[in-house]
């Protein structure tokens, strides 16, 4: 066996190549080869795992946006509901009270047209009265003028003038 | 754990169970046929480099008394005079030893290229991350991908399992570094001509020295109590404990070098033998019942090819794996208010990952 040991044999030269060898090859290894690999795959890994757990965050955000959005939702609808309602309600109090309004200036214009027709009647009957004097007084005049003396005519053009103003 | 790892030794116990007698009686057979297949040889280590094209020459390197002499190749060194060939290797004419055998090897240019093939491959992927494939991107190519699956598998399944959590950082460099060169190494003996430099004791001691030197430079007071000063024995028996516990340092390493040399090399002596039956049985029968039968050791042998693929990075993985179970032990910071107790805790974490 030239060179080298037997089957069994512990050659220290050899040992001592392989120890120094393998000493350098850890070091090569450990200092330059390994590190960048390490660290690639741990900063994936992070990577992947960040990821993950950022998707996570974000599907629970979506799911409370859109729970919080049904719940705006139902709320707008309820609101709605109540702004319609109050409508029709304020449409019927302002219809009562246009109604209301309407029909007192109804009555108003009744009363005031009521009014002023018992004023023009009071005018004409003043006008009229004041025409019959004044007729009465011409007629009175003209039988005067016959028999003024008469006591009788005299008694007969007063009860005639107060008949009139009675009138 | 540990029934997951005696699970793996039974298979390869198995294995060798089911093969060793047909290997015996093969390495009877060639020798008695007066040895035209050196099967030792071709697992021995040499001072030549077998190539496809043939062999190149190694240097020699002794230190003889401080002196460090170089011969380019055994017949320089032959040529020189000073050395003299005989069944142990070159011996020194003068008939003094010699100090340190320095010689280049081809085990030894194996566990170069072993090395290089693990430290190029490791760095083309580094290069790769470091352009951002990988890192930003999914990893392309299968080359790229079948490096971050062993990466992912030693670092995920041997070093975050074995090695406490938060000290597993600064292991995953030296176990992955292991496991690529004892791969790269195995898979080497697959070549025809090339051999497996992790079949060569030498390379095994060296490489379970190291994991050994790792592991209790990692020991931590815990570590070194439980060897030297037992909790919760009585004072007698510790003196039996400690030699006990001082020998169970020495044997993990010891157990790790022979396993994976053992098993590197019982694949190399059983290919050689399987194929050498094909002219032990033209000796035997006459060369139609050699070239007939030489169909099914072929095919046998092709198999065993199969079975040391996957043999090569079975090992390499044990190997990793040993030595991550090792650290990881003597790393480990105990909390034991009562010893048997966290002893019951621990069969029961074995039981539960056997379960799974």
């Amino acid at each position: 066996m030239a060179g080298g040991g037997g089957l069994l044999s512990f050659n220290t030269g050899f040992a001592i190549w392989v120890a120094i060898s393998m000493v350098i090859f850890l070091f090569i290894m450990y200092k330059f080869a390994l590190p960048p690999i390490m660290k690639a795959l741990d900063d994936r890994e992070t990577n992947i795992r960040e990821s993950l757990e950022a998707a996570e965050k974000a599907l629970a955000k979506a799911e409370e946006v859109s729970k919080n959005n049904e719940a705006v939702l139902r709320e707008a609808e309820v609101k709605a509901q109540q702004i319609r309602k109050d409508a029709v309600k304020d449409a019927e109090v302002l219809r009562a009270d246009r109604i209301e309004k309407t029909r007192l200036e109804v009555e108003k214009l009744l009363l005031d047209a009521r009014a002023t027709i018992e004023q023009e009647k009071k005018q004409a009957l003043a006008e009229l009265r004041k025409e019959v004097t004044t007729l009465a007084i011409e007629a009175s005049t003209k039988i005067l003028k016959e028999n003024m003396d008469t006591e009788k005519n005299q008694k007969l053009i007063n009860t005639f003038v107060d008949d009139l103003s009675k009138n | 754990m540990a029934l997951k790892i005696s699970r793996t030794l039974l298979i390869i116990s198995f294995l060798l169970a089911v093969l060793s007698p047909l290997s015996i009686f093969a390495a009877d057979a060639t020798e008695s046929e007066g040895g035209s297949i050196d099967i030792l040889g071709k697992t021995a280590d040499h001072d030549y480099f077998d190539t496809a094209f043939g062999k190149i020459y190694l240097p020699r390197i002794y230190v003889i008394n401080g002196d460090i002499s170089f011969f380019s190749s055994t017949k320089k060194a032959l040529a020189s005079g000073e050395f003299i060939q005989t069944e142990e290797g070159l011996v020194r004419a003068d008939g003094e030893g010699i100090d340190l055998d320095l010689s280049i090897t081809s085990h030894l240019v194996y566990v170069w290229l072993g090395i290089l093939f693990a430290l190029l491959f490791t760095m083309w992927a580094a290069s790769r991350y470091k352009k951002g494939i990988g890192s930003q991107t999914a990893p392309k190519g299968a080359i790229q991908n079948i490096f971050e699956i062993l990466y992912l598998f030693v670092r995920d399944q041997i070093v975050f399992e074995y090695i406490p959590r938060e000290k597993a950082g600064k292991y995953i460099p030296f176990l992955f570094s292991v496991f690529m060169a004892i791969a790269m190494m195995n898979m080497l003996g697959l070549l025809p001509w090339g051999a497996s430099a992790t079949a060569d004791l030498t390379v095994t001691a060296t490489l379970a020295l190291i994991t050994f030197i790792v592991t209790q430079v990692s020991g931590t007071k815990d570590h070194w109590q439980h060897v030297f000063n037992f909790p919760g024995v009585p004072l007698l028996v510790k003196f039996i404990l400690t030699p006990v516990e001082i020998l169970g340092l020495l044997t993990k390493p010891f157990a790790l070098a022979i396993r994976l040399f053992a098993n590197m090399l019982s694949g190399k002596i059983m290919i050689i033998c399987i194929l050498g039956l094909i002219f032990i049985f033209t000796d035997l029968f006459g060369p139609s019942v050699g070239v007939g039968t030489s169909i099914f050791w072929v095919g046998l042998t092709s198999v065993l090819y199969g079975l040391k693929v996957f043999v090569a990075l079975l090992q390499a993985y044990i190997f990793t794996l040993l030595s991550a179970v090792f650290i990881g032990m003597a790393a480990e910071e105990h909390h034991h208010d009562d010893h048997h107790h966290s002893d019951l805790e621990l069969l029961s974490n074995t039981q539960q990952s056997n379960n799974h």
